[in-house]
């Protein structure tokens, strides 16, 4: 009887860790070997087999070389540190706004400030030149009343322009927060001692909240060098590193100098995750709350109505480029003339015939990709909160690892991993799958581990002395306990891949054709008008998704980005 | 009080080693204790003593570093927890917050496969002993502290385990309900005749509710006993002062033969203590501390009597079911200040009088210094 009962013992105790190595097998097999892989190869001429002596800088060395590779390399970080830079100039103000003055419609702001980040930026990309461009509606009045136009919108400024209206709501949701939850009593107390509102602001105020700032700035600067649709829409000769990556594949498939550029472009977001270490690690305040009163709200008309004022011009520009992709759509053209012309479903009907397969391969490739991630993610950040084991932060990283990476890098790193050696699986939507998986799992990480965190460990005690064994008490009292948060980040999950392009524009073959490359090819070949349709259908998808989410779990949609 | 009854659970050399970073934590340092059926067994002490470190032992989520655990003469340690037929009352309770009342407290008898119609009747049992019948259909959170205390404990009793654990379980109720509860886990206890150890902080509640207790201090056992025997003849000062109030008086031995010994204080006062009715035998050293309890203490306006030690009434403190007198004593060589509990004021003594104490030497206990 008690040797019975010792051999369940160990079978039941087997189980987490029979996980655990499964889980370190995909973190090997899809994150650890791909990436190594391109590092290697970067080290290595096009063609060689790996040994000592044939290790070579000449990847590396086009950087010091070529003005294309030189250009791209300052292009890169102008565009990182200009978005970082306008998107503070938006967010800061548009967070100090919503939580520090009685502003209306709060709640209207805040969902409209968080949509940008479920669009895809690349989308509404395009539309900046149905506006702004040589042949656009602003610069038609412009000359028609005032005989100048606006500079090119091609380049950098088109860029820059597209991203930071796509990105800096990073920094405003992570300012807000800050803001929402930082100690009342301290800007009390600095104005009993005789602080007007701007010195309050000025030494007290955005001083504790920097370390939120700075974690905001840093996700904009890594999503701004390392993505490849806008550049490609907007940059004409404007070259970055994505897009100059994106030019060896396609052009040479050189998975060699490709590699040497992701392996700058890593760089890049390490220095950047560097530096907004050593300003969080300075800045950094444990601020003790022991109230639930909320922090004072400023009363005054002026500030209320600049907030007013400011929030609604920033969402409006925001989401302008979406909105003029939807009416768009429905017109045969918005180009050279001052208002869209011949409205029609005329698109549509013309997407339903020829473009029926991208839109279901997108939700094939889409779904499947964030069931492997929800089942492996739960799994891994189970293991990572409960099981206590020596190089756990290996772990951890392992698992973040693709969500500083550019999605390009991944697409890359996959390529590398699977097109040669003993796994092929080129031209599969296996490959594809792969990559969203790998790229997309630190979601469903995250907002599992922020829901498990939250679970006393004694719920889970209290199942197994009442007699559960392991794999009883995980699916009767922890998953249950953990569902909204798995939910949450797998909605996360399943929307932004469908509107994923810096992986695909990589991984995809002939026949796994997305939703989102078929845009950008419609795009890159000015077919305006199905392009158009089809962006309008992935925002609809992508918003009911996440309306449907927001229902079920009761949530507002700003806070299903907090851990994102 | 205390029928010898067979014991069901014996700890033997129990360590535990938590390995920190850096150092070693001898949370649990080599302790032994035996638990006779249906005993409600306390321990009691401060925070970070290892007395939950040694629950948690007993429920299985810590792995002894050393010692054994029996429980009805099977070796507990290998068994995992789930297999150990234990109820346990938790700290937060952890009422499982996505379940009813009734799925919560049948929760155990589902683990343990048990038909349907059966669990539903003894579900309805369990809450009427703990009577709360109202709640089933409501979940966790629409409860009060209290009943989700007594669901936990209804939770933990369902499927009859032989040993029942409770950790700190009134911790985080107001202090009247403390009270109630702690007379309802007792009466519940005694209800379903269940083998119980009980982890708390409070030595009022633990002594109030055991029928034994073991001081633990630095994971160390320094005493196990009766509630009486733990107030009344504490056998080392740390016990004498961690439980209820305690006054230590310096003295040194002068004299010692083998009816009797005299102590002298640090005003030359002496007092003659009876050697038989010593508890403390280690009486050869020369200097030790005199203890006494507060209420244990009398004062009179009257000086003089034999065994009486002169002092001045320094404070007198109201506090409503008792008066608490400041005696300041030894005042000439090294004044030392005394308490004495009355509950109610003393005739004749005011603040700023002179005043004796006197007391019963059974009341006593000497310590050695050194």
């Amino acid at each position: 009887m008690v040797n019975g009962l010792k051999e369940r013992f160990d079978k039941i105790e087997f189980i987490p860790y029979l996980v655990l190595g499964l889980a370190l097998l995909i973190l090997l097999l899809f994150i650890a070997y791909p990436l190594s892989k391109v590092l290697l190869n970067s080290f290595l001429n096009a063609g060689d087999v790996f040994s000592i002596q044939n290790l070579t800088l000449t990847n590396f060395s086009q950087f010091f070389s070529s003005s294309l590779y030189k250009s791209a390399l300052m292009n890169t970080l102008l565009v990182g540190f200009l978005c970082v830079f306008f998107s503070c100039l938006l967010g800061i103000p548009m967070a100090y706004f919503l939580a520090r003055t009685e502003m209306p419609f709060k709640t209207i702001f805040l969902t409209l400030g968080t949509l940008p980040l479920i669009l895809p930026p690349f989308v509404g990309a395009y539309s900046w030149v149905l506006l702004f461009g040589r042949q656009g509606v602003v610069n038609f009045f412009l000359k028609e009343f005032f005989g100048f136009v606006l500079p090119d919108i091609y380049g950098a400024p088109g860029v820059v322009i597209a991203m930071t209206m796509s990105l800096y709501p990073f920094v405003f949701l992570l300012t807000y927060g800050a803001l929402l939850s930082s100690d009342p009593y301290l800007e009390e107390s600095a104005t009993i001692m005789g602080a007007s509102r701007w010195d309050l602001i000025r030494t007290v105020t955005l001083p504790l909240v920097t370390p939120s700032i700075a974690a905001g700035a840093l996700i904009v600067f890594m999503r701004a060098v390392g993505n490849f649709g806008v550049p490609a829409l907007l940059g004409g000769n404007f070259y970055v590193l994505p897009t100059l990556i994106h030019f060896q594949i396609v052009g040479f498939f050189n998975l060699h100098t490709a590699g040497a550029i992701a392996i700058v472009n890593i760089s890049m977001v390490g220095l950047a995750i560097l530096i907004s270490q050593y300003v969080m690690a300075k800045r950094s305040y444990v601020t003790i709350t022991g109230t639930t009163q909320g922090a004072q709200v400023s009363a005054s008309k002026t500030l209320k109505w600049s907030g007013i004022l400011f929030c609604s011009c920033v969402i409006f520009f925001s989401l302008l480029p979406h909105i003029t992709v939807i009416v768009t759509s429905f017109t045969e053209g918005w180009s050279g003339t001052r208002y869209p012309t011949k409205f029609s479903f005329e698109n549509y009907q013309r997407i339903f015939q020829i473009a029926k397969t991208p839109i279901l391969n997108s939700l094939f490739l889409a779904i499947t990709a964030t069931l492997v991630a929800t089942v492996i993610g739960t799994l891994l950040s189970y293991i990572a909160v409960r099981k206590q084991f020596h190089g756990k932060w290996i772990l951890d990283l392992t698992v973040m690892l693709p969500f500083i990476l550019p999605g390009i890098v991944v697409g890359v790193a996959i390529l590398s991993g699977f097109s040669s050696g003993l796994i092929v699986l080129t031209g599969t939507w296996m490959i594809m799958v792969i990559g969203f998986f790998i790229r997309r799992m630190p979601y469903i990480f995250r907002s599992a581990t922020a829901s498990l965190s939250q679970i006393d460990l004694s719920v889970e005690e209290a199942s197994a002395i009442a007699g559960a064994s392991w794999g009883a008490t995980f699916f009767r009292i922890t998953l249950p306990l953990m569902a909204p948060g798995i939910l949450a980040g797998a909605v996360i999950c399943f929307s932004t891949l469908m509107g994923e392009l810096s992986t695909t524009i990589i991984l995809y073959s002939a026949g796994w054709k997305t939703i989102t490359v078929a845009i950008i090819e419609y795009l890159f070949s000015a077919t305006i008008g199905p392009a158009y349709a089809l962006g309008t259908i992935l925002i609809v998808l992508v918003l009911s998704a996440i309306t449907l989410a927001n229902r079920l779990l009761g949530r507002k949609m700003s806070q299903m980005f907090k851990m994102v | 009080m205390n029928q010898k009854r067979p014991i069901t659970l014996s700890i033997q050399n129990l360590s535990k080693v938590f390995h920190g970073k850096t150092e070693r934590v001898m949370a649990v340092d080599d302790i032994s204790f035996h638990v006779s059926e249906g005993d409600l067994f306390t321990l009691l002490g401060p925070s970070g003593c290892g007395k939950t470190t040694t629950l948690r032992c007993l429920a299985g989520f810590e792995k002894p570093s050393n010692g054994n655990i029996r429980f009805l003469g099977r070796d507990f340690t290998t068994i995992p927890p789930f297999r150990r037929n234990i109820g346990m009352v938790f700290q937060s309770y952890a009422l499982f917050p996505h379940m009813s009342i009734f799925d919560n407290v049948a929760y155990g008898l589902r683990m343990r496969k048990i038909p349907r119609r059966e669990i539903e009747q003894r579900v309805n049992r369990i809450i009427q002993l703990v009577e709360l019948e109202e709640t089933q259909k409501r979940k966790p959170s629409e409860l009060s502290g209290g009943q989700q205390q007594r669901i936990a404990l209804a939770r933990a009793l369902v499927y009859e385990p032989k040993l029942l654990l409770l950790d700190e379980p009134l911790s985080n109720l107001d202090a009247k309900l403390r009270i109630y509860m702690r007379e309802e886990i007792r009466r519940i206890q005694q209800k379903a005749k269940v083998t119980t150890i009980y982890v708390t902080h409070d030595q009022e509640e633990a002594l109030a509710i055991s029928d034994q207790i073991a001081v633990m201090s630095d994971g160390k056992i320094d005493q196990i006993g009766s509630p009486d025997e733990i107030y009344e003849k504490p056998q080392t000062i740390h016990v004498a002062d961690f439980i209820g109030q305690a006054n230590f008086l310096t003295c040194s031995l002068v004299k010692k033969n083998e009816e009797s010994v005299i102590l002298r204080f640090p005003s030359n006062e002496t007092v003659l203590l009876d050697q038989n009715k010593k508890r403390t035998s280690a009486c050869d050293h020369s200097k030790g501390l005199l203890f006494i309890r507060p209420e244990r203490l009398e004062v009179t306006p009257v000086l003089g009597k034999a065994n009486s030690l002169k002092g001045q009434v320094k404070r007198v403190l109201y506090l409503g079911s008792q008066v608490r007198y400041y005696i300041q004593i030894f005042q000439q060589s090294a004044p030392q200040e005394v308490l004495v509990d009355k509950n109610r004021r003393i005739k004749d003594v005011k603040e700023g009088d002179e005043v004796a104490l006197i007391f019963n030497e059974e009341d006593t206990g000497l310590f050695p210094l050194e």
